[in-house]
């Protein structure tokens, strides 16, 4: 969105970095005058997370390389700028994958994924980027390069910055690599369309029974009928579940599913289609509970009209794409206590809620300072 | 009494104030072998508000302190010089199950094997099983990150942790995470945890439960060189079945615990053996487990067991479990290593520390999480034989060079503590030590909680460098 991208820096002095080096010298002499820096990976979603102002740009999409991959190690350490799919190029070769399927299309960065903490519908089993990172190196707000963890897969040395880094949406420095572990290609991989009832309460009782029963599905998202029709899945509910592990395991956890309910086959790029069908403009938010309000949770999200809508289950989320944010009040139709993220919306809404926790925000604005003394990196990004 | 344990008295009953050296010698070490350190005086609150009680006095009359829970750690984490010592093990109910969202809330004084009795019922445990399980505690697991057998397959400490309210050193209370919706902001429940009492007292811990397999399979594979083992590991690994644990024993860990109460039938002539369980669904799990056992023979495997019933099962991980225990009979003291490797490094790593405990005439004893490459190297030793002992130490400093050297951690579950200070420069450069120094004084300004551990950077000025004395275990 390169418009939005002119909105957020307007005549931002732009610089591409080439390498850590680069980074850690612009930062400094950024911090030395004050000005403040909007980080960016490619650049395809600078619209989420509180408007920054900053009148320095640093692009970090030249950061690209893997530095090291031994495939029988099964990690793999990558500049900030590699892209999701060159990883998984390099990785397919060797029948191993990166677990991490952030909503956009596969050319985000392993940086922006990480430093946003993006997780797609993997994110119910093996796909959370706080489980998926072993280690990264990144610029302080101070200009100083430091590292957190390790290259290897278990490592608890020292203070855990790969967690602190990760989701700090950059505002505790400008990742510049990162290592992550890979998974082994199962030998079956496959994702079922499940017929999912209209009313509320077969609804509940369907997740009810996919939950409890003997199925361990890598992924299991729930697809509201605009969302369903928009992937050629028919404009009904559906639930997508991806069964993956050896070929006899998936065959009985398929006929397992099917006892629950009709099942069918769907197509493989079924998940890459939804992970690139956001709308390019419009809201795109989530909302999360504990997973026993999913429900409700689905319940209100769909009452909203023929939204396009998609849901998490193990994790409570519900994702809305909506092609404009609501006249109403949309806050205000779920509970009080209900978590929004906003991923992405038009910069003239201004309904936005907060993005921190309270209770921890005097101990997360010491941390920023810590790491960024004056306070530079994407200032305005989380409320801090 | 002194005047800040009359205080401290008024708010936990003078019963759970010790002050004398016979009352407080038990908490003069943890887990760590060949430490002592004396604490000040030991205080045992009983609930939540008296530990926030105890958390706010210390404060106010800024006194440095140490928590603890069971002081299994085999890190010295827990060891108190000159400090308060603060035991949580009082604090030890299960809040909440909720098996609906397959979570609980629990004290941090919880026992790690308590927690999954208590959720069985609902067909759940905690995934997370250190060896000491049957002692350590929820708090203490928190903050050593602690790992364990099964932790290959499900996670260690930091995946299963959703949300901790912890009292910080100033005495304020913190809700870090959220265990109800997506929590944005700093990942402060991550960051939390592995903090090694550094950060603050956990007061409630919630963390997820997991469903329990429906079937588990274990296997014993027994092989005539390491380096064969060894290969094994690293085949199986790169199949893409991740087996729910794969632990290797050598020779001298093997005959050490054929030897003791703990005797689980090993093959006493064995090289090594590997102890791998597969889990999961039931149909899927006889495929992998005949894929691991080809695996196994093709990688020269003598023969390859597969544990008949429950029993069978059991004492294979009894022997297993209790490897420390039936060490620390061999000689009086002894060196607990936990270093982590990249995993195809594993068989360059065996063959070398086989040649370092050669040259320094020393035994190590390898007992380890070998699929995820985290060696435990151990050494069983007199420490009153000063010659004996600068061999084991000098040895020890040599695999720890190694594993670092090919890309490793010096730690992969026990922590830093007081024991691997030394270490931390070879793994971290100096800004990353300075950056971790500025976030411990975020959450810890006054440097009273657990001085001394974890970062041994001079700008910290905290740490004299100097490991503390030795003595002899009583
Ligand atoms: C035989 C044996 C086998 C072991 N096997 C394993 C293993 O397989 N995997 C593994 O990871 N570890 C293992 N350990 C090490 C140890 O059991 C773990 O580190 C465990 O997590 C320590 O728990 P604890 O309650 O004993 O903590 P303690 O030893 O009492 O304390 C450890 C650290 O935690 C801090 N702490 C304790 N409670 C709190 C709290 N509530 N809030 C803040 N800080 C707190 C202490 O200050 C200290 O720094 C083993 C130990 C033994 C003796």
């Amino acid at each position: 969105m390169p418009d939005e991208l002119a909105v957020t820096a307007p005549r931002a002095e732009r610089v591409v970095a080439r390498d850590a080096a680069d980074v850690a010298g612009f930062v400094r002499d950024a911090r030395d005058t004050g000005a403040a820096v909007r980080l960016a990976g490619r650049g395809t979603w600078l619209e989420a997370g509180g408007r920054v102002a900053a009148a320095r740009h640093l692009d970090l999409s030249s950061l690209t390389g893997i530095t090291e991959y031994v495939p029988g190690d099964l990690t793999l350490t990558a500049r900030a700028g590699t892209t999701l799919a060159e990883i998984a190029d390099a990785t397919a070769a060797h029948g191993q994958w990166l677990p991490l399927d952030p909503f956009g299309d596969a050319r985000g960065t392993l940086g922006a994924t990480l430093a946003t903490a993006s997780a797609g519908p993997l994110g119910a089993s093996v796909g959370l980027p706080r489980d998926v990172a072993v280690g990264v190196s990144f610029v302080s707000g101070d200009g100083e390069v430091i590292q957190g963890g390790g290259r290897v897969v278990k490592n608890v040395a020292g203070f855990d910055l790969v967690r602190l880094t990760i989701g700090a949406w950059g505002t505790l420095g400008a990742i510049v690599e990162a290592t992550v572990r890979l998974r082994a290609r199962p030998e079956a991989d496959e994702t079922f369309c499940v017929t999912v009832p209209p009313e509320r309460d077969a609804i509940a009782t369907l997740l009810a029974n996919v939950r409890n029963a003997a199925l361990e599905p890598l992924a299991a998202e729930l697809l509201s009928p605009a969302c369903a029709a928009g992937l050629g899945l028919g404009h009904r509910p559906v639930l997508l579940v991806r069964l993956a592990g050896n070929a006899t395991g998936v065959h009985h956890q398929r006929s397992t599913l099917s006892k629950l309910a009709t099942t069918a086959p769907a197509p493989s790029d079924t998940w890459s289609r939804l992970a690139q069908s956001d709308p390019v403009a419009g809201l795109v938010a989530r909302v999360s509970r504990r997973p026993s309000e999913l429900v409700r949770l689905w319940t209100t999200a769909i009452s909203l009209g023929d939204v396009d809508a998609h849901a998490t289950l193990a994790r409570g989320i519900v994702r809305l794409r909506l092609p404009a944010p609501p006249a109403h009040d949309l806050f205000g139709t779920f509970d009080a206590a209900d978590h929004w993220i906003i991923e992405r919306a038009p910069l003239s809404w201004t309904a936005r809620p907060g993005r921190m926790a309270p209770a921890s925000d005097d101990l997360s604005r010491r941390i920023r300072l810590a790491f960024d003394s004056t306070g530079i990196l994407n200032p305005g990004i989380l409320d801090l | 009494m002194s005047p800040l344990a009359t205080q401290l008295a008024d708010i936990v009953g003078s019963r759970y104030v010790l002050t004398r050296p016979a009352e407080t010698f038990v908490y003069t070490a943890d887990g760590l072998p060949g430490y002592r350190r004396q604490p000040t005086l030991v205080v045992m609150p009983g609930t939540r508000d008296e530990v926030v009680g105890v958390v706010r006095l210390l404060a106010a009359h800024k006194v440095a302190f140490v928590p603890r829970g069971a002081g299994t750690g085999l890190s010295g984490g827990a060891l108190a010089d000159g400090a308060v010592l603060l035991a949580l093990h009082r604090l030890r109910r299960i809040l909440a199950i909720d098996p609906e969202n397959r979570l609980a809330v629990v004290e941090p004084g919880v026992v790690n094997a308590s927690l999954s009795r208590a959720t069985a019922s609902h067909g759940l445990h905690y995934a997370p099983d250190p060896s000491s399980q049957a002692a350590c505690t929820i708090g203490g697991n928190v903050a050593e990150n602690a790992g364990g057998p099964h932790c290959l397959k499900y996670g260690v400490t930091m995946n299963h942790i959703l949300a901790v309210t912890a009292v910080l050193p100033d005495g304020s209370v913190a809700t870090l995470g959220s265990a109800d919706g997506e929590a944005p902001g700093y990942d402060l429940a991550g960051t939390f945890t592995g903090s090694e009492g550094c950060f603050g007292v956990a007061l409630d811990v919630t963390v997820r439960l997991t469903r329990n397999p429906e079937a588990v399979r274990t296997l014993l594979a027994d092989f005539t060189s390491i380096d064969d083992a060894a290969r094994a590991v690293s085949a199986i690994v790169a199949t893409g079945i991740v087996p729910a644990a794969l632990e290797m024993m050598d020779q001298p860990t093997i005959r050490a615990v054929e030897a003791s109460i703990y005797a689980a039938g090993y093959p006493v002539d064995a090289a090594a053996v590997l102890l791998i369980e597969v889990d999961g669904l039931a149909a899927g799990v006889e495929p992998d487990v005949a894929l691991v056992d080809a695996l196994c023979r093709q990688h020269g495997a003598r023969t390859v067991r597969i544990a008949r019933d429950d029993a069978e099962r059991a004492r294979l991980w009894q022997g297993r479990k209790k490897a420390f225990g039936a060490m620390g009979r061999i000689a009086p003291h002894l060196v607990v290593q936990d270093a982590v490797v990249p995993r195809t490094k594993l068989p360059h790593v065996m063959a070398t520390i086989g040649a370092i405990a050669a040259r320094h005439h020393v035994t190590v004893c390898n007992v380890f999480h070998a699929g995820d490459g985290n060696l435990h190297p151990n050494i069983a030793y007199n420490a009153d034989d000063a010659a004996e002992s600068a061999r084991v130490h000098a040895a020890m400093r040599e695999i720890m060079t190694l594993c670092v050297e090919v890309g490793g951690s010096v730690t992969g579950e026990h922590g830093i503590g007081l024991d691997k200070l030394d270490y931390m420069p070879l793994i971290f450069p100096e800004a990353s030590l300075a950056a971790m120094c500025r976030l411990r004084e975020v959450f810890d300004p006054e440097r009273r909680a657990n001085p001394g551990k974890v970062v041994p950077i001079r700008s910290c000025r905290e740490w004299a460098g100097v490991p503390a004395t030795r003595v002899a275990r009583a």
